[in-house]
């Protein structure tokens, strides 16, 4: 997989010497080429699709079970509800209690986690590989027989509630949700996917009983395996564990929200006595399944995807502005968010924000130098081959191409689409993707500090304290009291 | 220079809940060379990558005199110009090829690490023999780096609503030994700093003699040797000694409370911990069982007991082991509506339940297969086990300690757990910090009783 990267190393160092070996760095030697993990699948009777990928050396495994519904499926003023339901959904079945579940999962060793994402909902084990069978068995049972007993759900309600609370003290957090309304507005990807203080107050017990009832079923589903098994056991443990559970109704898809337009906006959240400032820049991105994925990922790569990207370059690097700036793509099954995101003393917020809006424009203005598109391949590729040496992330990888319907030998074309994107392709997916002038952007932090500098930056400046910040809402602001 | 190769029987774990596991060791190849550099490895030819760390002895305890931060400062500084390497090449030698490149500052030691593709190999020891050997960095260079710490300060101790209160566990638990020094330093130290400093500290620690080269994954071991000859070899021994901290630090004779009054701080917390030895003293394995059956996963003493009963929203607990002392310490993130002393009394009453009962069978086993099956976690990668090794090398003074460490886990005993928390925590003295809001400067300014 690294074999396309030799071509490189003659740009890189062909200045230096053949004869000063001590003065310049050593050449590489041939590559070696490295074996992409190889998947099986089966798809059970009920609809369950099973993809395992074995892996030998460590006795260690990886599940997933993962449910191809999640926030985008909250509904309207129960914003948390997918969280919420796969948070709640560990703690207790017909047969087994909260305490129960914990202890006999942490008697093995193992851990699950549940987590709800916008598009998809999952249960993750990691356990030693001789203890995959009782584990697994566990996480069947709570996948299918959760029972959402009152006061788990109360329980959980309050760390729920809690956590928000502490997230809403970070200007990081508070700038990408603030954003993320800003983008969406009140289409499925614009709330709180952990919700608020507020919107989990409202979530009844019938709600998460209903969203389990809707989504949690074998047709809506996919067990994916990674590590110390094989592709024969783990389909035998699989139809074992899995095999009995019912299939329902047909399940569809949250309706596709309308077109999100990209448009200019500079909010700031005052948050007094901030220590730092966070500034969020911010436009709709692409759907996984855009034809120009792999281009989104190379232009990403060079504006924002790794620490010698351009808005490190400039802001760190270059300025001392920061620890540490980049940006994402996060394409979903419909248009998810792209954005930029970095941390600065609050003074430098204005500055700051300015570089990352010209440096989105720049990548529309010029073609990227192949000294520069080559290296920033270099990085996407290694990324790919790293996040496949745990068993972890080649379940993320492979989970990630199950849920958007995507073929599973897509992992093999990885390397060859990233060195298939042109530098005239990234300049014209960034003229059209990228453009900062129309770029939402969000800065939380002491507003004292910056607002000034920001309105002559900026012509319209809307400044909303913390205090009267109302993510449940599209604009954004409490409605005021009467009296 | 001879090297020495160390067969290591497999671990076998024999667990009632399951089948007995085994752990593959870390099967690593030890030499010195005549500078004193130690260099290790581990072949794994599995994957076509190879992780180089180079670990210093040399850490925040460290740092001089009225320069706290300056060792994590020079940490960034090692990513500049040397003779023969322009600022930020090595970005060029990782990044750019599909690699990664990194560092860490601990109290005891700081770690440079890469992972590349292994046709890269004798280029990034090339690099680090380059950077141990000489630093050549211009006053912009540093200026500007020093700023990037500075915002690194404000991103990890001001922004963050419990920042403050990390910041503050190991200046309000030691007396007299550095380790009270914060590793991230404050604005004004990093201000006080100096190219001149960098220059002496360069020159006083990163030398071959207190360093640790470590590679692992993939690598023909003969040509390892011979390009680490060629590259590590030549580099000088100083003559000087190497400054090393010798404080002591004193047994606390009284218990001592103190309170964080910070601002943003949405609710409050509680840390309380105990002085307990170091990482290379036999009790350490007690106390990291102790720890997590204290607060590792949702049927922990702690957490059934904190947070299931409503009266935090999060519990961590941690034995600390570092080269000269560690602290054993319990956080505690209180829920709405509950106070730090709240959590306090249980969190002691657990302890004093640990130290005059012990633990039950059941819980030993839970918390050493938890431990386990993270060990494996780590030890997935090359660069995994690479850590794991200077861990062992550097901060546990033994590099034994890489595959021992698993098996003393696995011989802990409820009376050790029970011996322990009583040595350690309740017949010791403890620091207990309240963080919490501060208030509001007109809450202050009132006068006292005055209506709320």
């Amino acid at each position: 997989m690294k074999r396309a990267l030799t071509f490189m190393l003659v740009a890189l160092f062909a200045a230096g010497s053949l004869f000063a070996q001590q003065t310049t760095p050593p050449a590489p030697a041939a590559p070696r080429e490295a074996k992409l993990p190889e998947a099986a699948e089966k798809t059970l009777a009920n609809g369950l699709r099973v993809v395992v990928v074995p892996r030998a050396g460590v006795p260690l495994v990886a599940a997933r079970v993962m449910i191809r519904t999640g926030a985008a499926a909250d509904p309207a003023g129960r914003d948390g509800l997918a969280q919420l339901t796969s948070s709640v959904l560990t703690k207790g079945t017909k047969t087994r209690s909260a305490q129960e579940i914990a202890r006999g999962v942490e008697a093995l060793g193992a851990t699950i986690e549940t987590d709800a994402g916008w598009d998809s909902t999952s249960v993750d084990l990691s356990v030693m590989s001789p203890n995959l069978d009782k584990a697994l068995e566990v996480v069947a049972d709570v996948v299918r027989n959760a029972t959402f007993a009152g006061k788990e759900l109360e329980l959980e309600r309050a760390q729920a509630i809690d956590s928000m609370q502490v997230t809403l003290g970070q200007p990081g957090s508070v700038a990408s949700l603030v954003a993320t309304r800003l983008l969406f507005g009140d289409s499925p990807y614009g709330h709180s996917a952990n919700g608020t203080p507020k919107s989990l107050a409202r979530i009844r017990r019938d709600d998460l009983v209903a969203f389990h009832r809707n989504f949690y079923r074998p047709d809506n589903a996919a067990l994916v395996l990674a590590g110390d098994v094989t592709p024969d056991a783990a389909f035998a443990l699989a139809e074992r564990l899995f095999g009995s559970w019912k299939k329902g109704a047909p399940v569809s898809a949250p309706a596709a929200p309308a077109q999100i337009e990209a448009r200019r906006r500079v909010v700031v959240i005052d948050m007094p006595e901030a220590g730092q400032a966070a500034v969020v820049v911010a436009r709709p991105g692409i759907r996984r399944t855009d034809p120009a994925y792999y281009r989104a990922l190379v232009a990403n790569s060079v504006l924002g995807g790794g620490y010698s990207a351009r808005l490190n370059q400039e802001i760190r690097i270059k300025r001392g502005l920061s620890y540490g700036a980049g940006s994402s793509f996060q394409p979903r099954l419909y248009v998810g968010p792209f954005a930029a995101r970095t941390e600065t003393k609050n003074e430098s917020a204005p500055e700051v924000a300015d570089v990352i809006v010209a440096q989105m424009t720049g990548l529309a203005s010029a073609d990227v130098p192949e000294t520069e598109l080559t290296p920033r391949k270099a990085v996407l590729i290694g990324d790919f081959g790293q996040s496949l040496e745990s068993a972890a992330g080649i379940v993320d990888r492979v989970s990630a191409l199950a849920l958007y319907g995507l073929p599973l030998r897509e992992i093999n074309g990885y390397v060859g689409n990233v060195q298939a994107v042109t530098a005239e392709q990234v300049r014209r997916f960034a003229a059209s993707n990228l453009r900062g002038e129309d770029a939402t952007i969000v800065i939380a932090g002491d507003a004292k500090k910056f607002e000034e500098q920001l309105r002559k930056q900026f012509e319209s400046v809307e400044v909303i304290p913390i205090a009267d910040l109302d993510l449940n809402s599209p604009t954004l602001r409490m409605r005021k009291a009467k009296g | 220079m001879r090297a020495l190769r160390f067969t290591l029987a497999l671990l076998l774990v024999a667990s009632a809940a399951a089948a007995a596991v085994t752990i593959p060791p870390v099967d690593y190849r030890h030499r010195v060379l005549a500078n004193g550099l130690e260099v290790y490895s581990v072949q794994d030819r599995s994957t076509p990558t190879v992780a180089i760390h180079v670990w210093y002895r040399v850490g925040s305890k460290d740092d001089p005199a009225g320069r706290s931060g300056f060792a994590h400062l020079f940490e960034h500084i090692m990513f500049k110009s040397t003779k023969n390497m322009k600022s930020e090449m090595m970005d060029r030698l990782t990044e750019d090829v599909g690699g990664f490149n990194n560092a860490m500052t601990l109290d005891d030691a700081t770690a440079y690490y890469e992972l590349v593709p292994s046709n890269y190999l004798e280029t990034l020891l090339w690099a680090e023999a380059e950077r141990m050997g000489s630093l050549n960095v211009d006053e912009a260079n540093f200026n500007s780096e020093r700023d990037v710490v500075k915002e690194e300060f404000r991103f990890r101790v001001l922004a963050p609503p419990y920042g403050r209160l990390f910041y503050a566990i190991d200046r309000d638990s030691f007396s007299a030994h550095p380790y009270r020094r914060p590793g991230i330093g404050s604005i004004e130290d990093l201000d006080a700093a100096t190219l001149e400093d960098v220059k002496s500290f360069h020159a006083t620690y990163y030398r071959p003699d207190n360093a640790v080269l470590i590679v692992s994954g993939d690598f023909d071991q003969k040509q390892l040797d011979a390009w680490v000859d060629q590259y590590f070899g030549p580099i000088a021994k100083p003559e000087t000694k190497i400054p090393r901290v010798d404080v002591k630090e004193p047994a606390r004779t009284e218990e001592k409370r103190v309170d964080e009054l910070v601002p943003n701080v949405p609710l409050p917390a509680l840390a309380i911990n105990w002085l307990i030895p170091n990482a290379a003293h036999p009790d350490a394995a007690p106390l990291v069982i102790a720890a997590t059956i204290l607060a590792e996963g949702e049927s922990s003493r702690l957490q059934e007991k904190l947070v299931r009963g409503e009266i935090a929203q999060e519990v961590t607990a941690d034995a600390d082991l570092r080269e000269d002392l560690g602290r054993f310490t319990v956080v505690a993130f209180m829920a709405t509506g509950h106070q730090p002393p709240e959590a306090e009394k249980v969190i002691r009453a657990e302890i004093a339940s640990i130290a005059a009962k012990g633990v039950t069978a059941a819980e030993l086993e839970k918390a050493k297969n938890l431990f386990l099956t993270s060990a494996l976690r780590e030890r997935e990668t090359s660069n995994g086990r690479a850590f794991a090794l200077g861990e062992a090398v550097v901060i546990h003074e033994d590099a034994a300690a890489v595959n021992r460490g698993l098996e003393q886990i696995q011989a802990v005993t409820s009376a050790d757990v029970q011996r322990v928390m009583k040595k350690y925590a309740t017949d010791a003295k403890p620091v207990v910090i309240d963080y919490r809001e501060k208030p509001a400067p007109a809450e202050a300014a009132a006068p006292a009783g005055g209506a709320r």
